[in-house]
């Protein structure tokens, strides 16, 4: 096959490992502490023999994916007055016991199961300093301070429950996303306490989709393959063109 | 293509999300109502290659990986058990509970069953009853010829008899509470019942520590904030057109991808 359809190919392919990207953007545009992603393309270098009228070795670019970025920038912030609704500002992450072991996340949603332990939607507990954190009903107007400090009101009296984990890693772009809102690290990444993030009570983060920057590289994507799919086309008619000309018998 | 798919998975949870919110709206002058909120997550990724997957023999990591996202899901649709307004009717057997706790209705079958809602009334034989005559408990019965009714913030229910001046107790409201009052199963009529998320019902008096007052002649209004639902109502609406757009983007390459074989 020639070159020239091989290359519209990889960038067929590019675009629609794009869309796809884009798409899980625009879907998770309200999931809590989501991160947008952008697809990141590089260019593959083959070399081919020269033609006829061509000196020295030439070469022909091919689309290739590099790797798909999170965007880590700061989410908008959503007041929810829920109690147990909490919300990251800065750098940090918080811990979930899972049965795999601990997992990482920012969506701060969290409510109380049964035993009183604060949990996740997925009924996974979130860990503080002395693992779950348990409020009873006897604790009344639980207050998170901005270092993730637990208090509550007991029988009339301020009393400390205790201190969230909020941890941070080095290089957060190796941890790995692994759906319900969850980041499973790496065994390089090790957890360290959060110095650079504050606890908002009362608010989630929501996703850092922006629609205008999305819907604006839906557009564009599109349009790049549809362009491609034209000059697929065009090369297709030439070769059609070349077969028939050249297969001309001469009288 | 991928991308129709996880368009649709957008459009099924901002479905979700405008139904909420329309049931929201719909129970805004409902007595007692606890708003609700869906809350959503994103589904499994596909690692094609994993973040900090090793490039070359000399060290060189690649660092972003590709993780494909498959579109979002509804993790949760949760009540808010915030504090609803109180707002006066002057009817002696409107109740509100000011603070956590709620009432203790015996239902039909003689299970138990709890409510916010303090919209309660008189049965044929003077016993305090839902708006669906259904019981509330512990029973409480007003003697006939009853002139005027009191309950007092903890819940003591007294009762001034004609010919009588000095008021009588006749019955004590009582409050239950449960660990996670949000896990509690909603069955319509105003009514939850008790699961395994709840916990198990503990009950007390009105006043206690940990239990909220009683207000006579008050109702709790539901916690609807109506500039809230209709701002949320219009980002889900957006929310769902944006992933309509990628549908038919998506559709529109895949007619190009069509077309190139053709002619």
């Amino acid at each position: 096959m020639d070159n020239s359809l091989l290359v519209s190919l990889s960038q067929q392919l590019a675009s629609f490992r794009a869309m796809d990207v884009i798409a899980n953007n625009i879907a998770n545009v309200g999931t809590p502490g989501f991160k947008r992603e952008a697809a990141k393309f590089e260019e593959y270098v083959a070399h081919v023999r020269p033609s006829e009228d061509q000196k020295g070795i030439q070469t022909v670019s091919f689309v290739k994916d590099a790797g798909i970025q999170r965007d880590l920038s700061q989410g908008s912030m959503e007041h929810t007055g829920a109690t147990f609704d909490l919300a990251i500002n800065g750098k940090g992450y918080f811990a979930i016991q899972t049965p795999q072991g601990v997992r990482y996340t920012r969506d701060g949603h969290f409510s109380l199961d049964a035993d009183g332990n604060m949990v996740t939607s997925g009924g996974q507990p979130l860990l503080g300093d002395g693992g779950p954190i348990a409020i009873t009903p006897d604790d009344a107007d639980v207050q998170f301070g901005l270092d993730g400090t637990i208090s509550a009101t007991v029988n009339g009296l301020g009393t400390q429950l205790g201190k969230l984990r909020v941890v941070d890693f080095s290089n957060e772009r190796l941890l790995v996303k692994q759906g319900a809102n969850l980041y499973t690290a790496p065994p390089s990444q090790t957890p360290v306490t959060a110095v650079d993030a504050t606890v908002q009570q009362g608010m989630l983060e929501g996703s850092n989709v922006s629609p205008v920057i999305e819907i604006s590289h839906m557009v564009e994507v599109m349009r790049a393959y549809e362009a491609t799919a034209s000059l697929s086309a065009s090369q297709e008619e030439l070769l059609r063109n070349a077969v028939d000309k050249l297969g001309q018998m001469p009288n | 293509m991928r991308a129709l798919s996880i368009a649709a998975t957008g459009m099924q949870a901002q479905q979700t999300n405008v139904e909420v919110i329309a049931n929201n709206l719909a129970n805004m002058n409902t007595t007692g109502y606890k708003a609700q909120r869906a809350e959503f997550q994103d589904l499994l990724y596909q690692n094609v290659l994993a973040p900090g997957a090793q490039t070359s023999d000399q060290g060189t990591y690649a660092p972003n990986g590709i993780q494909l996202g498959a579109g979002v899901k509804t993790a949760a649709v949760y009540r808010i058990t915030t504090q609803g307004d109180l707002s006066s009717t002057g009817n002696p057997y409107d109740v509100a509970v000011q603070g956590p706790g709620y009432f203790r209705i015996q239902q039909a079958d003689g299970t138990d069953a709890y409510t916010r809602a303090g919209n309660f009334g008189l049965s044929p034989q003077g016993q305090l009853v839902t708006q669906d005559g259904l019981l509330v408990q512990p029973g409480i019965a007003i003697p006939q010829n009853t002139i005027t009714v009191t309950i007092n913030a903890q819940g003591q229910v007294n009762a001034t008899v004609a010919g009588n001046n000095t008021p009588q107790t006749v019955g004590q409201l009582e409050l239950t509470r449960f660990p996670n009052e949000a896990g509690l199963n909603a069955i319509g009529s105003n009514l939850y019942l008790e699961t395994q998320a709840s916990g198990p019902p503990q009950a007390g008096v009105p006043g206690a520590i940990g239990y909220g007052t009683i207000q006579q002649g008050f109702l709790e209004t539901a916690n609807v904030n109506s500039v809230d639902e209709i701002t949320a109502l219009i980002s889900a609406q957006r929310a769902y057109e944006m992933n309509s757009k990628v549908v038919s983007a998506a559709d529109q390459m895949l007619q190009d991808t069509t077309r190139l074989g053709g002619s």
